[in-house]
């Protein structure tokens, strides 16, 4: 599969390298260059300074010919502009979109984005590790034996 | 009639300040920066709010559902695109306007169904072109649901249409002839107009008659010799 990812954060990092040990050909995209540090040595694939959001980057990365385009830039608004770009302009068929905002996330979902959210994923963890052993489930502390709970050492 | 602004930097503060002189039109400013917001209220008022004109909460705060228009003109592509589009698909707001800072992020804007689009780049080469006496066509307004585009043209010396009047000229189809300017001022053209060289014309045009009207009004360009 061909590869495009925008922005070399530890996800981007992470992603990049993942799918170039399971044997893709991965371009990864960032406005710092400096980020590509966050990529062990043994990453071969592709590095390219500049911006996901410029069709002159794009079409370097080889976005014309990419299978899948995955933004994950730390702005929610340029990883949608450069999204909506791979996916309209250039004929991406698969496009994942970071928007941390769960609202705008659901938003350009409806619009035909394939969008996560990692606060909503963020939301749903913190409350599932507060409700973990019946603690607060309605609004009370539960479990006379050792529950975590204030009060019940 | 309710607007709303995103992006108080020079085109937004000039904008808010021409909407605010008309009757009935309340509009609400929204500006990133904390400092820029707070300087912009000190001059122009209450109608600034400090906040993020992409963020569907906020907007929500600043009554975006029942805005009759909304337009994004910060310097941010990507701000102006995501505005655009919350402001249409989630609040519903019947019109929308954007800013295209970067020319080549025009086709995308119009694809996702931006009503207007106004492109910096766009009017200063506008202005530049409107200033050499060899103009031709230039595009005014762009009509996007339609398909159309408003345009001025300046009529060329030895044009295939100077000299004739309106009535002998076969435009392309779809093609109105609005406005005629000559030395006298304007006019609105009938069959017996006649027009002439340095005659301004403003029309509505289809997007893909325009190189055919474009030809029209030029003069030919001299042979070559080999």
């Amino acid at each position: 599969m061909r590869v495009v990812i925008m922005g070399c954060g530890r996800v981007g990092a992470g992603l990049a390298q993942q799918l170039f040990r399971e044997g893709h050909d991965v371009t990864i995209l960032d406005t710092d260059a400096f980020a590509f540090q966050r990529l062990l040595p043994k990453f071969q694939g592709r590095r390219l300074h500049g911006s996901g959001t410029d069709d002159r980057t794009l079409i370097e990365a080889g976005i014309e010919n990419a299978d899948v385009f995955v933004a994950v830039a730390s702005g929610d608004n340029r990883n949608i502009l450069a999204s909506q770009k791979a996916k309209e302009m250039y004929g991406v068929k698969r496009v994942v979109t970071r928007v941390k905002d769960p609202l705008r996330a659901e938003l350009f979902e409806r619009l035909g984005l394939e969008t996560f959210s990692p606060t909503k994923v963020g939301i749903e963890l913190a409350r599932d590790a507060m409700m973990r052993d019946g603690t607060m489930r309605d609004g009370t502390v539960r479990g006379e034996t050792g529950a975590a709970g204030e009060g019940t050492r | 009639m309710y607007i709303i602004v995103s992006g108080g930097g020079n085109v937004g503060y000039g904008i808010a300040l021409e909407l605010q002189q008309l009757p009935d039109y309340e509009v609400t400013i929204v500006e990133l920066s904390a400092n820029r917001a707070s300087s912009l209220r000190d001059e122009i008022g209450e109608m600034v709010v400090h906040g993020d004109g992409s963020e569907i909460a906020f907007l929500e705060t600043v009554g975006a559902s029942r805005a009759d228009l909304v337009i994004a003109l910060t310097a941010d592509d990507g701000a102006n695109l995501v505005t655009a589009q919350v402001a249409r698909h989630w609040f519903k707001v019947p019109r929308v306007i954007a800013r295209v800072n970067d020319p080549r992020n025009e086709p995308l804007f119009r694809k996702l169904g931006v009503d207007s689009i106004v492109s910096a780049s766009g009017a200063v080469m506008a202005q530049i072109e409107a200033t050499l006496p060899e103009h031709t066509l230039i595009p005014l307004m762009a009509l996007e649901s339609a398909g159309l585009q408003i345009v001025t043209m300046r009529v060329q010396e030895g044009a295939e249409v100077a000299g004739r009047n309106l009535r002998d000229l076969q435009f392309p189809s779809g093609v109105l002839i609005t406005i005629v300017i000559g030395p006298d001022g304007a006019e609105t053209p009938s069959g017996d107009t006649v027009l002439r060289p340095g005659h301004e014309i403003i029309a509505v045009v289809p997007k893909d008659a325009e190189d055919t009207l474009r030809a029209m009004v030029t003069a030919p360009l001299p042979e070559e010799d080999d």
